[in-house]
């Protein structure tokens, strides 16, 4: 492992600047973050599952760059359902002769982009909602969590297909925005129960004594106190809004044809596994699994190093 | 107690009535309706359309009005043969049939038809709901043990081999997604092997009728024990599947509730007076833990009725899951209307036997 990151020890660092700056060295202390980044190297399973998915960013990013996906391409299988793996087809083919390899890296771009964007849309408002919720109280509190409790409740498959009236059917940007909808309540409430605690806190009580404005100490000062399990709880959206559009085109509520996502893909593929054709349902799927599995352990890795006292 | 459980039943009515609203508001946002049926059909004219949605005590495009007419005539304030807000007896729609109100709705007890098949929508739930509860009691039953089993043991022996292995294997089944585990599974065990059936809840062609029917059930009566085998086969699968996918987040909350319990002073007591460890781990440690476990499992019995929609569609089950979907492809209005009152009632009864148990289980909780 390279020493990036990586504490310098203080007995190293103070050699490297000269006896003079002896004193202010040794003093040098470790931030929170560099401290968690520490415990979280530790963690070889989240280091594995970061590896995992900074490889499938760079497949989404690159692949389709390099080998586009064109639905009208049909070379036209000789085989009824499609051409098992080979070295051609290292991931055989599906059952009209489209290459099942070029399937999913092309797929990566649409199923990251869904889990990944929903998850900060769903970051933003449950943190501010949350915050609000948590630090206002009273019956700015009550109205706000009455609104999370019925969002709860709401079924996805109608917000689904009421989205598609208004965005089009089958759209990338209105799946992301409904996802980001329906994640944030969870979000809000972790917020809000962090801020009950730790507005009671003693710095609270110092900041504002001091004078801080409500806004300044509710985003600047409790905020980061209150956003370890918040980030830990992101990484399980995302991971989850993944799984969650193979879900819904699996209902036919999806990405439409012209375009590949890995559930897409997958659901496609579903006619054709009784005609012996695993290959095309097994690597899509294998994709999401991979990807989702690398996310739940780096969100495993960052709670062991931003919440150190949990241990569920 | 009594106070604090009628307390909580009040408060659950308005959140219960904001739902079915914005439920009943989104559905009707939804494009196509009900009549999309009849679009592509030349022989049926816009007028046959407008009088069948009418009978149906719905509108064509409905306004913002014309959602609240139809919502209130599901609820029952509204009375949609001619009589507006009052019913045939010249009384408020709303009062009970007996003071003089309307029949209508389900305050007066009525779910209403199912669009699609003209049934009386309880009656479809209730041809529903025992494959659901076979298939979801099973696989409750087992995943709930099992993850007991495991949380425990993974929390006695924490950072051990065993512990590290159940956390990896928890992880990797909790992140497959449920319909493509249940796709290789079928390929697997029904397409290669000829193992296990991969479709529905019994063998169609040996069944004496439709599962679920009244022929069904006693048909059943009088010859119970190859019935039985069959289901227990086409169990298998499901259950299965169900279970892999289920089982990490219970296992993780045994698991720290266990950790919380045995890290008290009390259980460090127990282990100084020289207990064995396995009085201690059970008599002190696991009863104390099995409160929030408890509850978890309460919370979870409530969502159970509302079936497995992807498990249940991947499986043709015939359970609740597929008819909620079902109702949302036909846009089955009062179908799913049906279904959601009567899972959001669950979840709210469910939430307050959690609360009850809670207090029932810890002399130090009062409400």
């Amino acid at each position: 492992m390279a020493t990036d990151g990586q504490a310098v020890p203080p007995v190293a660092a103070a050699a490297d600047r000269g006896a003079d700056s002896d004193v202010e060295v040794a003093l040098e202390s470790l931030g929170q973050w560099q401290l968690a980044w520490r415990r979280f190297k530790r963690h070889r399973l989240a280091m594995a599952g970061l590896a995992i998915f900074l490889l499938m960013i760079v497949v989404a990013i690159v692949g389709p760059i390099v080998a586009p996906y064109n639905p009208l391409n049909i070379p036209n299988s000789k085989i009824p359902g499609g051409e098992p793996p080979s070295l051609a087809h290292l991931f055989g083919t599906d059952d009209v002769g489209r290459d099942v390899l070029n399937m999913v890296v092309n797929g990566a771009r649409i199923s990251l982009a869904i889990g990944g964007f929903s998850m900060l849309i769903a970051g933003f408002v449950g943190v501010a909602v949350g915050a609000i919720s948590g630090y206002a109280g009273g019956l700015v509190d009550n109205v706000l969590m009455r609104i999370v409790d019925v969002l709860f409740a709401i079924p996805f498959l109608f917000v689904i297909l009421v989205a598609a009236r208004f965005f089009g059917e089958g759209q990338v940007i209105p799946l992301i925005l409904i996802f980001g909808l329906l994640s944030w309540p969870l979000i809000a409430r972790l917020v809000r129960a962090q801020y009950l605690s730790l507005r009671e806190a003693d710095f609270v009580e110092a900041a504002r004594a001091v004078g801080v404005g409500n806004m300044r100490i509710t985003f600047r000062h409790i905020l980061p106190n209150a956003l370890g399990p918040v980030i830990v709880a992101m990484t399980l959206i995302m991971a989850g809004n993944i799984v969650l559009e193979a879900f819904v085109s699996f209902l036919n509520f999806g990405i439409s044809a012209d375009q590949i996502s890995w559930g897409n893909a997958l659901s496609n593929a579903q006619p054709a596994l009784s005609l012996g054709n695993w290959w095309w349902a097994f690597f899509p799927g294998m994709a999401i699994a991979l990807t989702v599995i690398a996310i739940n352990f780096v969100g495993d890795g960052l709670r062991d190093a931003l919440d150190p006292r949990s241990h569920l | 107690m009594i106070q604090f459980i009628v307390r909580r039943t009040l408060q659950a009515i308005p959140v219960i009535f904001l739902i079915s609203v914005v439920s009943f508001l989104l559905m009707q946002q939804a494009p196509g309706g009900p009549q999309a049926a009849f679009n592509q059909n030349p022989h049926i004219s816009p007028e046959q359309v407008d009088a069948w949605l009418r009978r149906w005590c719905l509108e064509r495009n409905p306004d913002l009005l014309g959602t609240v007419r139809e919502y209130l005539g599901w609820l029952g304030a509204y009375n949609c043969t001619g009589g507006g807000f009052v019913s045939d007896h010249g009384l408020p729609n709303l009062l009970p049939a007996f003071l003089g109100g309307g029949s209508n709705g389900v305050i007066h007890g009525d779910f209403g038809f199912s669009i699609l098949s003209g049934r009386p929508v309880l009656e479809l739930i209730m041809e529903r709901l025992p494959a659901t509860f076979i298939l979801m009691t099973t696989a409750f039953v087992i995943w709930v043990t099992i993850a007991v089993v495991v949380g425990v043991l993974a929390a006695v022996k924490r950072y051990s081999f065993f512990d590290q292995a159940v956390t990896f294997i928890g992880y990797v089944l909790y992140s497959l997604p449920t319909f493509w585990l249940g796709l290789i599974l079928i390929f697997i065990f029904g397409v290669e092997l000829h193992l296990l059936p991969t479709q529905g809840i019994i063998a169609v062609r040996t069944s004496p009728a439709p599962f679920g029917t009244p022929e069904f059930w006693t048909a059943f009566a009088a010859k119970p024990l190859p019935l039985i085998q069959d289901i227990a086969g086409h169990l298998v699968l499901p259950v299965v599947t169900l279970v892999a996918v289920s089982i990490a987040a219970d296992s993780r909350f045994v698991r720290s509730a266990m950790l919380d319990t045995l890290g008290q002073d009390y259980v460090r007591t127990a282990r100084a007076k020289g207990l064995p460890p396995r009085s201690v781990i059970f008599k002190h440690a696991f009863r104390n833990a099995l409160l929030p476990i408890l509850t978890n499992v309460a919370l979870e019995i409530a969502f159970l009725f509302s079936g497995a929609i992807v498990t249940e569609t991947v499986f043709s089950w015939p359970g609740m899951g597929r008819l909620y979907f079902e109702g949302v492809s036909g846009r089955d209005y009062f179908l799913l209307m049906g279904i959601l009152l009567i899972g959001s009632l669950l979840v709210v009864v469910f939430n307050i036997i959690a609360d009850v148990l809670y207090a029932v289980a810890d002399p130090r909780i009062r409400y």
